[in-house]
């Protein structure tokens, strides 16, 4: 350890967020909550017009932001029957390490029988010498509902801080039962990888993943939508369906203002999908 | 034999080779003839091949140097190593987990399904060959549809089973899935036989430098990295022809 880093002393800010959501007949309420600074949760909205009874809640992070050896946990329980939509009020910022310690953020989730979850699309910042593990874990049953997509940003790239973070490791799983569905997990040091190569990011900066797992995927006509979703030029992207029990959407982009664009496009689509289903 | 003396002056890559009956095993279960179908597999480096990025003998240099470090080393070869300690250790149920892994780490549904069908040819064919306890097993489970049967993990078991050398294990799966590779993109682009072997050639320090870095990693350090390979071969389905299924 360096002088530096046996010298700065900073009090963590682990925050929890544990939320169960159940319903009650014409409407999924906020069974229990209990949140532990930096980490909030608004009070349950209804404002889906085509599912009333659905639950949407903001998750706040009132510190601004992980900071290094920081480590956020979120549990939340979906129970039968009940419909959540989860909205991050803005990005997770990941400042810098100062002390060489990882900032982490971990998030357990399940979903029962004929409930859902939709997470609304937003972005992971790493700043200069920042040190990240996120995990995500999800475990559904085989007649739920799953959209979900996110966003791993270079740094703040309109300050030309790109890639100069120190590492950044996720994981993101979808199991059912004992079957793993979707197991995606991402492990950049800028130091030591070659990012632009072809195969890895090329020439972009931005990866934008959207994962959405439906008990019935008849009516999704996945070509329809690769066609669609090739119309922008100015981004590599490709989908596809897995095990008829899920779409994998993967954008690589290079202007964060379009690629947030194009994912909500593409979430309001299987948002439709899914009040369908409702 | 001149061709080792060239290869070993370059790259010292036939040290440490045992010759004993598994050996000759091991390049047999390598030879072209032998069924895995591997010759029909692309894992997405056609859609390269279509769109321009790979033309020449270079650009497929450049494409392998990368799916070996990138890709191969951040899956595959992971895999390779656990079911390797895992059948070492005869732990049946942590095979099943890992094979569940393997599955689910491929996100291209392509690759998915030409990682199993090569693992399902390859199973079928040593089966009949060998008649030990894991491999049966494993034989059943596919038979019974309880495993996919994707290729890292039970090439992993067999060379274990057969008592190969891990980091050699480790080394000849790289080299196979490289060389597969490589006389694909040779029919593919085209690329004349000798720029295939050259191209074969020039990775062969690569593949040792990966199987060495391999050595060094466990499940922990699993990536899917290379996203916009993982692209091209969501693509790939969408190709108007195709030379190969993945």
């Amino acid at each position: 350890m360096s002088l530096q880093h046996s010298l700065v002393k900073r009090p963590q800010h682990n925050g929890r967020l544990s939320m169960k959501f159940s319903n009650r007949g014409i409407r999924t309420v906020m069974a229990n909550c209990y949140q532990l600074p930096p980490l909030r949760a608004s009070r349950p909205m209804y404002l889906n017009p085509a599912n009333r009874s659905e639950a949407t809640v903001y998750l706040v992070e009132t510190s601004g932001g992980l900071v290094a050896g920081d480590q956020n946990e979120f549990q939340i329980e979906i129970e039968d029957g009940a419909d959540v939509c989860l909205i991050p009020q803005s990005a997770t910022k990941i400042y810098p390490s100062f002390n060489g310690e990882w900032s982490s953020q971990k998030m357990d989730i399940s979903i029962g029988s004929k409930a859902s979850l939709a997470m609304k699309t937003e972005a992971v910042i790493p700043f200069v010498d920042a040190k990240f593990r996120g995990k995500t874990v999800i475990h559904m049953a085989q007649d739920a509902t799953l959209l979900w997509g996110d966003i791993l940003s270079p740094g703040r790239d309109k300050r030309g801080e790109v890639f100069q973070y120190s590492d950044v490791k996720t994981n993101f799983q979808v199991w059912m039962e004992e079957e793993c569905l979707i197991y995606d997990p991402l492990l950049f040091t800028p130091d030591r990888t070659e990012l632009d190569q072809v195969g890895v990011l090329e020439d972009h900066l931005y990866i934008g993943s959207m994962w959405f797992v439906a008990p019935t995927l008849e009516q999704i006509d996945i070509k329809a939508l690769n066609e669609k979703l090739q119309q922008s030029a100015q981004m590599k992207v490709s989908a596809s369906v897995l095990e008829g029990k899920a779409v994998n959407v993967r954008w690589l982009a290079s202007d964060l203002v379009l690629l947030k664009k194009e994912m909500h496009n593409t979430w309001d689509e299987f948002a439709r999908y899914m009040n369908k289903l409702a | 034999m001149n061709n080792q003396s060239v290869g070993s002056k370059s790259h010292s890559n036939t040290e440490g080779i045992n010759i004993n009956p598994s050996y000759l095993h091991l390049i047999q279960i390598h030879d072209t003839a032998f069924p895995t179908g591997s010759f029909a597999h692309s894992f997405g480096m056609e859609t390269y091949i279509q769109e321009n990025v790979i033309r020449k003998e270079d650009d497929l240099r450049e494409f392998c140097d990368m799916y070996l470090r990138q890709n191969l080393a951040s899956t595959d070869a992971i895999l390779v190593k656990e079911a390797y300690r895992l059948a070492k250790e005869q732990d049946k149920q942590g095979l099943i987990r890992l094979e569940n892994i393997c599955h689910a780490i491929k996100l291209s549904p392509e690759t998915r399904k030409g990682s199993a069908m090569m693992g399902r040819q390859f199973l079928q064919t040593v089966h009949s060959l060998n008649d030990e306890e894991l491999l049966t097993f494993w034989y059943e489970k596919l038979k019974n549809k309880e495993i996919k049967g994707h290729f890292p993990i039970v090439y992993g078991i067999y060379t274990a089973l057969l008592g190969i050398d891990l980091k050699m294990s480790l080394e000849t799966f790289l080299y196979s899935s490289i060389t597969s590779l490589v006389q694909n993109a040779v029919r593919a682009i085209p690329l004349g036989q000798t720029s295939g072997v050259q191209t074969i050639f020039s990775l062969l320090p690569v593949i040792q430098e990966t199987a060495s870095h391999v050595m060094t990693l466990d499940l922990d350090d699993l990536d899917n990295n290379s996203v916009a390979l993982e692209i091209a071969s969501m693509k790939h389905e969408f190709l108007h022809s195709r030379l190969f299924i993945s």
